[in-house]
């Protein structure tokens, strides 16, 4: 099956081997800096409207006092699982999403900021405290973090390879036509996952910045060096705007 | 039956129970989201309000079921395209 298999295309200086997986990733990069780009010179509203959009679906998702931290990180997943989701209906081209690499990839990035994020807000002593809070549950949580990171990666593979398979199954049959329903039926579904995996990703991350009745008297005490910092750097850019 | 190749045993035992585990995978988590389309929608007639938190509670639920039928798919692929018995014992 072409849909499945991966081929070597090019070797960067004789030594790393680049994929065709990686070769659509850049593709999918290009596509969307040319459209933001382009968007920006002949309609900003536009661009400003879609920033709204996603900035108001995770302000349903999360429930937090400060969205601002999480949006470059939501927003930009959001966009390019949803470019790459749609990218298969060009013609000669591979979703990347539909390679079992990239979203490997993208499901270690969630799991590993959701606990960057955690130990921002909370601290780090504090937020690894949590984990083994009665001691027993330490194994139990750790299979939970990987079982969530498998699910993420499989949960967004599975459903783009099969809208894309189904598609080249059909296509192989009858060319004309019946192709495009399910084509349809794939975009469909290639939305919906990059909606999910947005979603799941700020569920993950408002559980883990979430703060205890007894937790908010720890973080009184002491607050952690990499929040004062954060809030120095905000400072000063506010600073830095209003000046300007 | 007596005259099959192993290998040939293996390819028939693969694509039946390939085609088994897609029926039984399939069946059960789409009555399962059946299921929770139909609470959902109950409750959006109920009270048509909540429709939006609704829809999204739902969405992401039947996301998160498909999940299940979406392994079948991987492990049925995996038997399909890139079987490990066959390399394993007769070297592909």
């Amino acid at each position: 099956m072409d849909v499945i298999k991966h081929p070597i295309v090019i070797t960067l200086f004789g030594i790393i081997p680049i994929r065709d997986t990686v070769v659509y990733t850049w593709i999918t990069m290009g596509l969307i800096l040319g459209l933001v780009l382009i968007l920006k010179f002949i309609k900003p509203n536009l661009l400003e409207y879609i920033l709204e959009l996603i900035i108001g679906i995770l302000d349903d998702a999360m429930d937090v006092d400060d969205l601002h931290p999480y949006i470059p990180l939501l927003g930009s997943l959001m966009i390019f699982t949803l470019f790459s989701n749609l990218i298969s209906i060009i013609p000669r081209m591979k979703s990347p999403t539909a390679d079992v690499n990239t979203t490997i990839a993208l499901a270690l990035i969630v799991v590993f900021s959701v606990h960057i994020y955690g130990m921002i807000k909370k601290g780090p002593w504090t937020y690894l405290k949590e984990f083994a809070s009665p001691i027993f549950m330490l194994p139990v949580e750790l299979i939970g973090q990987f079982s969530r990171t498998l699910s993420l990666a499989m949960r967004l593979f599975g459903n783009v390879l099969s809208g894309d398979l189904i598609v080249a199954i059909v296509f192989s049959i009858v060319p004309y036509l019946i192709p495009i329903a399910l084509t349809a039926v794939s975009m469909v579904s290639g939305i919906l996952q990059a909606f999910v995996l947005t979603t799941l990703a700020a569920l993950f991350i408002s559980s883990a910045v979430e703060i205890n009745e007894e937790d908010s008297k720890v973080k009184k005490e002491k607050d952690s060096g990499i929040m004062r910092l954060f809030r120095k750097n905000r400072k000063d850019m506010a600073n830095g705007e209003s000046k300007s | 039956m007596e005259n099959l190749s192993p290998e040939v045993l293996i390819i028939l035992v693969t694509t039946v129970v390939s085609g088994i585990a897609i029926m039984i995978g399939t069946m059960i988590p789409t009555y399962m989201q059946g299921k929770a389309a139909e609470k959902a929608l109950e409750g959006m007639a109920r009270q048509p309000d909540a429709a939006p938190q609704l829809r999204t509670a739902m969405l992401i639920s039947m996301a998160l079921i498909e999940t299940a039928s979406i392994y079948v798919l991987l492990v049925v692929l995996v038997l399909l395209f890139a079987n490990p018995l066959i390399t394993r014992f007769f070297g592909g």
